[in-house]
């Protein structure tokens, strides 16, 4: 089976990677680039732990085939804080409320606060919910993860 | 032998056909060792748990002539448009109500950002969150082969488990929506275990009510059968009938009698049978209250 080169945008920076046909988007990432941010939880769609955003939308790395995101433009968690090295509001929530245990989910939830707070700056405890309902947590029954996107809900005001 | 779902466990090769008319050329030239991927949701789920182990995958999620939204005599979906912008389009006229709580209701954003609602028809899921909706709106889908085009209504689309009357060398290309009459109230809810989750149950009801008469009604129930199933039978109860407590309880018990469910990783075929009356009322009442003007 041929390799095919595509070219990705990840964090900013654009490269040519070379890859295989079956080749997933999570394995590009996480090995070819070295961005481990991104976690395998599932590998099945349900646990969200993969999350990215593909042309500012959140979709599951674990379930997009590398050539079918040929020219696209990706954020991964490491690509959330600012260049100078400040954390993204929603990382800060994140530190302030204890919302962080094992943090294995965290890359994925942080992304999904972030694209729910670029659509709708003052969401409601139910609309947070609902948004970050693809995504797993074993470790904080979700109540923290909650109060710190609240948090940055009411900042905003 | 173990499941490895970190990676695509088989060796295969990607086709990027530009038109529907390469994609069907390919699928006919490659046969059953393609598999024709729009979404890919469920599909590579499915090749991840060795359940399918396709040669090609013919990839049409760019087509463009497979993804759009337009309005004429009916409502035209291209079947590789995804759901989050088929949402957002019901979501914007409450004539689509059962739609827009179906497709909000369907995954999450995550999946409804990437996957496409021909996707979710064509892997016919008996749980097709999609499918109860567009059962009750009289849906008809365009199936295209290099011998042409044709339209099926939806209810001759599904024939059992991931199983529908789709030819090995079709791919669907549209679906039709039926020009929906104002004064049409619609409803649609799941039933799941956790928040982000395939339906245990779910229910699709659309009325259209002269006062307290019911002028007609069509009612679609998901996940209690082998596939997505009109209630035929309970719809005409209630056609031309005044609606009142005692006729919807009747109704609810018509469905529950209707239903084939069976016991799976979600649910029990006691409990489907036992909770589809009760979803049905809730499901009726709200389509009921939207026919009546009362959102």
């Amino acid at each position: 089976m041929g390799k095919e080169t595509i070219q990705l945008t990840v964090n900013g920076e654009t490269r040519e990677i070379i890859v295989e046909p079956n080749a997933l988007l999570i394995n590009v990432l996480r090995d070819e680039l070295g961005l481990t941010g991104t976690k395998y939880g599932c590998g099945i769609g349900q646990c969200g732990s993969c999350t990215v955003l593909v042309n500012g939308e959140p979709v599951l790395s674990c379930l997009i085939l590398a050539v079918a995101v040929n020219g696209a433009n990706i954020l991964t968690i490491e690509g959330l804080a600012k260049p100078d090295g400040y954390l993204d509001p929603v990382q800060e929530a994140f530190l302030d409320h204890g919302a962080i245990q094992c943090g294995f989910c965290t890359p994925g939830m942080v992304l999904m606060a972030r694209d729910l707070l670029n659509k709708n700056p003052a969401p409601s405890e139910s609309e947070i919910r609902e948004h970050i309902k693809g995504n797993l947590c074993r470790c904080t029954g979700y109540l923290s993860i909650v109060r710190a996107i609240k948090s940055c809900a009411q900042k905003r005001g | 032998m173990a499941v490895n779902t970190r990676i695509l466990p088989q060796g295969l090769e990607c086709l990027f056909p530009k038109t529907i008319h390469e994609a069907v050329q390919m699928l006919t030239q490659y046969g059953p060792d393609a598999k024709v991927v729009a979404g890919g949701t469920d599909l590579l789920v499915r090749v991840k748990q060795g359940l399918i182990s396709p040669a090609y995958l013919i990839l049409i999620m760019k087509i463009p002539e497979l993804i759009n939204i337009t309005k004429d005599e009916c409502l035209r979906i291209g079947a590789a448009t995804r759901l989050c912008e088929v949402l957002n389009f019901c979501a914007a006229d409450e004539k689509y109500a059962a739609m827009s709580e179906a497709l909000h209701s369907l995954g999450k954003v995550q999946i409804r950002n990437i996957a496409t609602i021909g996707g979710n028809l064509c892997n016919a899921s008996p749980a097709a969150d999609s499918a109860p909706p567009l059962l009750v709106f009289d849906c008809r889908v365009k199936l295209y082969s290099m011998q042409g085009e044709r339209i099926l209504n939806l209810e001759k689309f599904f024939k059992g488990v991931n199983v529908t009357t789709m030819a090995s060398n079709e791919i669907m290309t549209e679906i039709q929506i039926p020009s929906i009459q104002n004064g049409m109230g619609s409803a649609f809810t799941k039933i799941t275990r956790v928040s982000a989750d395939i339906s245990k149950i779910s229910c699709a009801v659309a009325v259209e009510r002269r006062g307290d008469l019911c002028a007609s009604c069509r009612i679609a129930m998901g996940a209690v059968a082998s596939i997505p199933m009109r209630v035929r039978a309970a719809e005409r109860i209630v056609t031309g009938k005044k609606v009142d407590v005692s006729l919807v309880e009747k109704l609810g018990q018509k469905v529950s009698e209707e239903i084939n469910p069976i016991t799976d990783v979600r649910s029990t075929a006691e409990y489907r049978r036992k909770v589809t009356p009760v979803l049905f009322k809730d499901v009726f009442w709200r389509a009921w209250q939207r026919a009546g003007g009362k959102a």
